[in-house]
């Protein structure tokens, strides 16, 4: 290693200047000539604070503004509005000096040259950089060195572009959607090198549609819907916002009125839904509600079904304005709840 | 300027034999057909011979091709996401556009001394200064089609329309007075073309402005048809490689 600090030592940074600082991030595009579509706001007022070391994961659906927030961190757009710091800096900035670097989910590579060919293509523009050797080792190109990039499989040239990330040693690794297209095995693979590699106390911010994927690297997941951020957290709180349970079950219909008043004073209930005579619970302790609506509320043909981190993810992306407005997430609810409400019954 | 990037885009440029035969050889041969083995090419023409008049041409033709297949190419590679790449590295436009510069101007030039060397072994005639500053001038010049090159690759963002570019010059070569000398009405539309006042301009120092007709064309002709296609392909490229960083 040719770089003069350690990641681990290099991610310690200076005290309390973050990775990476977003603030009151805007970015829009343009409706293309001739179309009367509006201006397309892709990313939408995006508040957002990476500590040196942290691994986080942008999780979101396709067009949630996940990619166009990641460039501007790299300084390959720039914001309409609002402010990137990049280690305390600018974004462009830190990647000339090697701080940060990526591997795009468009970022192309040169069919004609081969592996160590672009390896070495990219490295000589850094004054100072990793060994291509050791850096194709790493990213396991070894037995393809003297491929040529159009012949080497999606996974490879992912690893390839992987292998080009490396090479000034950065502080700040960028992946978006890093493996977007490959099939279940090439993804293990790419999972398995970054592991390996990256776990060295790096900042890693990666961009998913992948929930276990989130879920199996990332230490914090930043849920990105519509250009803004709906639910920031650890990997735990998302998921112990995502392991209440579904409980429901027919009561007779007199009572479903007093019922459901009582079910929202109850302890750990999150929420109620009314469908006629059928009462849906949204709550952490299901066995209490279960008992009440058998036992106290005289319900029938009850049913409890488990929300996964998919149907979190589902109910917090689906809109990102009546989304769950809690822990983290607070920052971005300029909307009150009543909003939320007068939406809905429009 | 960086040797190793250098180098390794010109052994991408090496390993393209198609595009290496279009850029050196066929000028070359065209210049056996059309300049050596003509009745007229022992005809005084200016300061030298009709095969050197044809020479002059080829090697402009070939120089061209060259320059525009170059620049048109590192215009698609940019925009189908090298130029991504490229921008999460140090690397600045200007140093990269400066070696894609020069590789331009070292591929521009091999057509040229092929075309230089097969004129000198089979009779073209002309002065020292001819010789020497019709080459420079070829070279030279030939800078303004990597403009088109860039234009039309930024622009269709294929290496199909970068081809189909490379094969329009052979129009431009028509209609620029390469191929056949021109006459009458088609020669005074020609003068507007771009590959006029190149090829024009490169001629000057052997034909001194005379054409094949006997008419002449005044110095500032061939030098207002290539500042003008020059601010055309340069403002233009500019506007559309403009974001060329952004995600298209």
């Amino acid at each position: 290693m040719t770089t003069a600090t350690h990641p681990a030592a290099a991610a310690a940074g200076v005290p309390g200047v973050p990775a990476v600082e977003l603030r009151g991030l805007v970015k829009s595009f343009a409706p293309s000539r001739g179309s009367h579509d509006r201006e397309v706001r892709a990313v939408d007022g995006i508040d957002l604070r990476v500590e040196p070391g942290e691994v986080v994961a942008f999780l979101g659906p396709n067009g949630a503004g996940k990619t166009t927030t990641l460039d501007m961190v790299l300084g390959l757009t720039e914001p309409t509005s609002g402010a990137v710091e990049v280690f305390g800096g600018n974004a462009r900035a830190a990647v000339v000096a090697g701080q940060v670097s990526a591997v795009l989910q468009t970022g192309g590579l040169l069919r004609d040259l081969t592996v160590r060919e672009t390896v070495r293509m990219i490295a000589s523009t850094y004054a100072v950089h990793a060994p291509v050797d050791e850096v194709i080792e790493r990213a396991g190109l070894a037995p393809l060195a003297d491929r040529r990039a159009s012949k080497c499989s999606g996974g490879e040239q992912q690893r390839l572009r992987f292998a080009l990330a490396l090479l000034p040693d950065p502080r700040l690794l960028v992946l978006d959607e890093p493996t977007a297209g490959m099939d279940v095995s090439a993804r293990r693979d790419f999972w398995d090198t970054m592991h390996a590699d990256a776990s060295a106390g790096r900042t890693v911010v990666f961009a998913t549609h992948y929930l276990e994927e989130a879920d199996a690297f990332a230490d914090r997941i930043v849920l990105v819907a519509g250009g803004r951020i709906v639910a920031d957290g650890t990997t735990a709180e998302i998921r112990a916002r995502a392991s209440g349970r579904t409980v429901s079950a027919t009561l007779p219909l007199p009572v479903v009125a007093d019922a459901v008043a009582l079910l929202r004073d109850t302890d750990g209930v999150r929420s109620v839904e009314e469908r006629g005579a059928r009462v849906v619970v949204t709550a952490t302790h299901s066995d209490a509600v279960a008992r009440l609506l058998l036992l106290d509320l005289g319900g029938t043909d009850l049913e409890i079904v488990t929300a996964g981190l998919e149907q979190a993810f589902m109910a917090l992306t689906a809109d990102p304005r009546s989304a769950m407005t809690e822990g983290r997430s607070a920052m971005t609810q300029g909307r009150s709840a009543i909003t939320t409400d007068e939406e809905l019954v429009r | 300027m960086n040797a190793t990037f250098t180098l390794l885009e010109m052994r991408r440029i090496t390993r393209d034999w198609a595009g290496m035969f279009f850029t050196a050889v066929l000028p070359a041969f065209f210049y056996l057909i059309f300049g050596s083995t003509v009745d007229a090419k022992d005809a005084t023409i200016g300061n030298g011979n009709v095969a050197m008049y044809v020479m002059i041409s080829m090697a402009a033709y070939g120089a061209v091709t060259a320059t525009t297949s170059i620049g048109g190419n590192a215009a698609v590679e940019r925009v189908q996401g090298w130029g991504r790449q490229l921008g999460l590295t140090p690397l600045a436009d200007s140093s990269y556009i400066a070696m894609k510069a020069l590789i331009a101007m070292t591929v521009a030039a091999v057509p040229i001394l092929l075309t230089y060397l097969l004129g000198a072994v089979t009779g073209a005639m002309g002065s020292v200064v001819a010789w020497g500053l019709s080459a420079l001038l070829v070279l030279a010049g030939s800078a303004v089609f990597a403009l088109y090159g860039l234009l039309i690759g930024t622009a269709f963002r294929s290496e199909a329309a970068v081809g189909a570019a490379a094969g329009t010059l052979v129009i431009f070569a028509f209609l620029g007075n390469l191929f056949i000398p021109l006459s009458g009405a088609l020669l005074s539309f020609a003068k507007l073309t771009p590959l006029y006042g190149y090829a024009a301009l490169a001629r000057y120092p052997l034909t001194e402005g005379y054409l094949p007709d006997g008419s002449q064309d005044p110095l500032w002709l061939p030098v207002a048809n290539v500042v003008a296609w020059a601010l055309v392909f340069g403002v233009l490229a500019t506007v559309l490689v403009r974001g060329g960083r952004e995600r298209q």
